[in-house]
């Protein structure tokens, strides 16, 4: 089974930007890759006019919240750097237990690539508060600015959720097939650790369970 | 061979039942969020379908048709009639179209009437024609609305000719089945998403969520044959492919041509008037400056005389507030409302009761609490106030508004005097003409410590609101003056006539309004008038004696000193002793020390004792006058020894 990569578009979002725009984006995905019986629920950001949809599973939610979570504290500690999220989907297949593996094995047919670049606005007065929404920027000007480039991030957004779309619509050869009972597809989401060096090792475990160089394109 | 022409038999109508669920959720999809009333936005059904554990459990909460492509939705009503369609078109496309339609009313001054298209639009019939269904035309005109396509959303199943739809075995069949789902299910996942992302959902969602009354609303229209788009509506409008879903007999194709720039015409939709003032609205002066409060009798006076026949202006700016509210709000947060009053059948929905009163009565009744804080007047509020309206503001028809409005006036203001209430001239308040927004209660319990000269107490007050209702405000305004100046002082001059006494140039201006003091201009220049008019009135009484004045006013200092209230044998003491020395009685004058109220208290407590005098037909005068000589004369003893 191939294992289709998808690289998203890269973001430039601002601190407080982060928590809804990966809420947005990871939900999206997984929402068209839970094939089981759901009941959407339509969530509308608070920043810009977009909605998007959850596959209304709490654990879910809560699971993603999390990771969003580490992301900013990474974040926070690396500031001004371009950042990537992965969203993979495995499948778990049983395997023969041998001295460097275990019993299951994953097998990746999916891996979304979420491309951030996290800026500080220059008049940005706290980066550290996760909540933070608002900006208060002097002058018209600067309001101007910060509208214009609201509405920039907003358009990137959907450009973004559209290329989402258009993939799924364009490769379904590969989704496994529907398991009974299950909501949604096992997945994993990859933030970038508190190094680089950890985050390669990542990359070299993925391979191990996978069996198969993962494109990094 | 039986068998297998029975098994593809089966597949095939597998094939076609799911091909013809797959057009009736795609319909759903997109009619549920384009309609305004029906949606699945967030609709809180069971969220246990989502565990793998509690799917047994949940089954029940799940609709049979919910779990066609595990998508659980709402139902929606316009789906479900557009079923049939979707079965007979398998082959054929079903089209939506998702026409924003715009409904634009006259609002000048000489449209604004009671036959507006407010309540032409309630009791058309008619206007419930084209929300689901497409036959129907709406027959007070198309060209009282304008109707834009926003998107057209193309469903159809492309058959595959010169091909046989069931060949294949019974494996291939089954994995061709499973996979056809499997891929229908993406796509309707895809298609979900997509009309959240489409520019017409925003209108939706503007139009689910406020509870405004828009003059646009989002009319979706289902049929198999539609005129094509002129080329000049296709060249601003954008496609979006879904893939083709590959069946056995053809394929399966959903497509979108969507406006991408909706919100500039939403926004432009949602203007539909252009700021107009309003002259002669209700309330105005212009329309009616001299409205008579109903609670006011026709006997008190003529109008011109009450200085508050006239609304005062901060009532009035509610009511100018109130042809906006009326109107469509030019927003583009418009709700359902709007068409849900306009087509209350169409949707399915009980038809909703227009609130008894329109909303401004609410605001009304709160302006009129507003003002009451500044003079309680139990007896005296405005005509009961109407029970609130609903939350939403939504058609109001002129003429129950106008009504409401009318009804709905603010009170007159009453002279408020709660310590004074035990006098027989107060109690009928509500004969009482308005004054302005004093805060008269501390004349009354601020009585004692405000009352400069010798006065009476609630006898003398008694006078003074009996002598004429159409003079009451003068006193009244002039009392609640003086109450609140405590820089009146007496008159000390010997030289000073009564006249003099009122020269502002000498005096702190007793009417001078303190810092604290709430008033509105109005009634400042109401109670100045009334004030200017008592000092004329006082000029032209004849000047005291020097030396009466003089007496009185030293006589009468400790009293005003240790503010307590005179009693009626120190006033007797006082004009027994000015008596003494001018025996004129038409010399007796009170001293008008401070301000031109104790005068005119000290006025009529004269007259009280003059009364007393005569009856006893001076008894007492005489008594006093012996003790009177008698206690002089032994100071003199004393001052000598």
């Amino acid at each position: 089974m191939n294992c289709e990569v998808c690289q998203l578009k890269e973001l430039e979002v601002e601190h407080f930007e982060i928590r809804e725009v990966l809420r947005c984006i990871l939900h999206t995905i997984v929402f068209h890759r839970a094939l089981g019986l759901v009941r959407p629920k339509d969530v509308d950001l608070e920043l810009f006019e977009i909605t998007y949809v959850q596959c209304g599973d709490v654990e879910l939610e809560k699971k993603i919240d999390e990771k969003i979570d580490h992301f900013i504290s990474w974040v926070e500690k690396h500031p001004n750097k371009k950042s990537q999220i992965c969203l993979s989907f495995y499948e778990v297949k049983s395997k023969q237990p041998s001295w460097f593996t275990n019993k299951t094995e994953r097998l990746y047919w999916e891996q979304w690539y979420i491309n951030l670049n996290v800026t500080q606005h220059p008049k940005h007065h706290s980066s550290k508060s996760h909540h933070t929404k608002l900006v208060v920027d002097p002058g018209e000007s600067a309001t101007e600015e910060r509208s214009s480039r609201r509405a920039m991030v907003e358009a990137s957004l959907r450009e973004v959720l559209f290329q989402i779309i258009k993939f799924v619509n364009e490769k379904k050869d590969h989704v496994p097939p529907i398991s009974e009972g299950v909501i949604y597809f096992p997945y994993e989401i990859t933030i970038p650790s508190s190094s680089d060096s950890a985050f390669g090792m990542d990359m070299i475990k993925r391979m191990l369970h996978s069996g198969h160089p993962t494109m990094l394109s | 061979m039986t068998s297998t022409h029975t098994n593809s038999h089966t597949e095939a109508a597998k094939m076609e039942q799911v091909i013809t669920e797959f057009f009736y959720k795609s319909l759903l999809i997109i009619l549920e969020s384009r309609s305004s009333y029906v949606s699945s936005r967030n609709y809180s059904g069971e969220q246990t379908v989502s565990s793998p554990s509690s799917s047994s459990s949940s089954s029940s909460s799940v609709r049979p048709r919910d779990k066609w492509f595990n998508l659980a939705l709402r139902e929606c009503p316009s789906a479900l009639e557009n079923l049939d369609l979707c079965r007979r078109s398998n082959f054929e496309p079903v089209v939506v179209d998702v026409i924003l339609e715009q409904k634009p009313l006259d609002w000048g001054p000489a449209s604004f009437s009671p036959t507006s298209d407010l309540v032409r639009n309630l009791s058309s019939k008619n206007k419930n024609s084209y929300f689901w269904n497409s036959d129907q035309q709406d027959e007070s005109g198309s060209e009282m609305k304008c109707e834009k396509i926003i998107e057209r959303w193309f469903v159809q199943n492309e058959s595959r000719k010169g091909r046989d739809c069931n060949s294949g075995n019974r494996r291939s069949s089954c994995n061709n089945l499973s996979a056809l789902y499997k891929k229908l299910i993406l796509m309707l996942r895809s298609l979900y998403v997509t009309v959240r992302l489409l520019p017409a959902y925003n209108i939706f969602r503007d139009l689910n969520s406020s509870g405004l009354i828009c003059s646009f609303k989002l009319v979706p229209r289902v049929s198999s044959f539609v005129e094509p788009l002129t080329r000049k509506e296709e060249v601003d409008m954008q496609r979006f492919w879904f893939t083709p879903v590959d069946t056995s007999c053809g394929r399966l194709c959903l497509s979108v041509l969507y406006h991408s720039s909706i919100s500039d015409m939403s926004s432009e939709s949602s203007t539909p008037m252009s700021p107009q003032f309003i002259p002669d609205y209700v309330g105005s002066p212009l329309a009616d400056p001299l409205r008579r409060f109903p609670s006011l009798p026709v006997s008190h006076g003529s109008p011109s005389s009450l200085p508050f026949s006239r609304r005062h202006s901060w009532s009035y700016d509610h009511y100018k507030a109130s042809p906006p509210l009326v109107s469509f709000s030019p927003s583009p947060t418009h709700s359902e409302s709007n068409a849900l009053v306009s087509n209350p059948s169409s949707l399915g929905l009980p038809p909703m009761s227009l609130p008894p009163h329109p909303p401004e009565t609410s605001l009304a009744h709160k302006r009129n609490t507003n003002f009451d804080e500044y003079c309680p007047s139990p007896n005296f509020s405005a005509s009961p106030s109407p029970s609130p309206s609903p939350s939403l503001p939504i058609y109001i028809p002129w003429t129950h508004l106008s009504k409401a409005l009318l009804r709905s006036e603010s009170a007159p203001v009453n002279i408020a005097a709660p310590k004074l209430a035990n006098t027989p001239a107060l109690s009928g308040k509500q004969n009482l003409p308005p004054c302005p927004p004093l805060k008269i209660t501390r004349a009354g319990t601020s009585r004692t410590d405000n009352i400069r000269v010798p006065a009476e107490t609630d006898a003398t007050i008694e006078k003074i609101f009996s002598f004429g209702k159409e003079d009451c405000w003068k006193y009244s305004g002039v009392k609640a003056f003086s109450n609140s100046s405590p820089r009146i002082s007496c008159s000390r001059s010997s030289s000073r006539s009564l006249q003099d006494d009122f020269d502002y140039s000498e005096f702190p201006c007793p009417f001078d309004v303190e810092d604290g003091e709430m008033m509105d201009p109005g009634s400042r220049k109401s109670q100045d008038a009334a004030v200017g008019a008592l000092v004329r009135l006082l000029k032209k009484a004849p000047p005291l004696r020097q030396n009466v004045s003089l007496n009185f006013s030293e006589a009468s200092r400790p009293e005003i000193l240790s503010n307590s209230i005179p009693k009626q044998s120190q006033i007797l003491e006082a004009v027994t002793v000015e008596y003494a020395a001018a025996p004129n009685i038409a010399s007796f004058r009170l001293v008008a020390s401070k301000t031109t109220t104790d005068a005119l208290e000290e006025l009529r407590g004269y007259k009280v004792m003059k009364n007393l005098l005569l009856s006893e037909g001076g008894k007492a005068y005489t008594s006093n006058v012996a003790s009177a000589a008698e206690h002089s004369s032994t100071s003199k003893d004393r001052s000598i020894l």
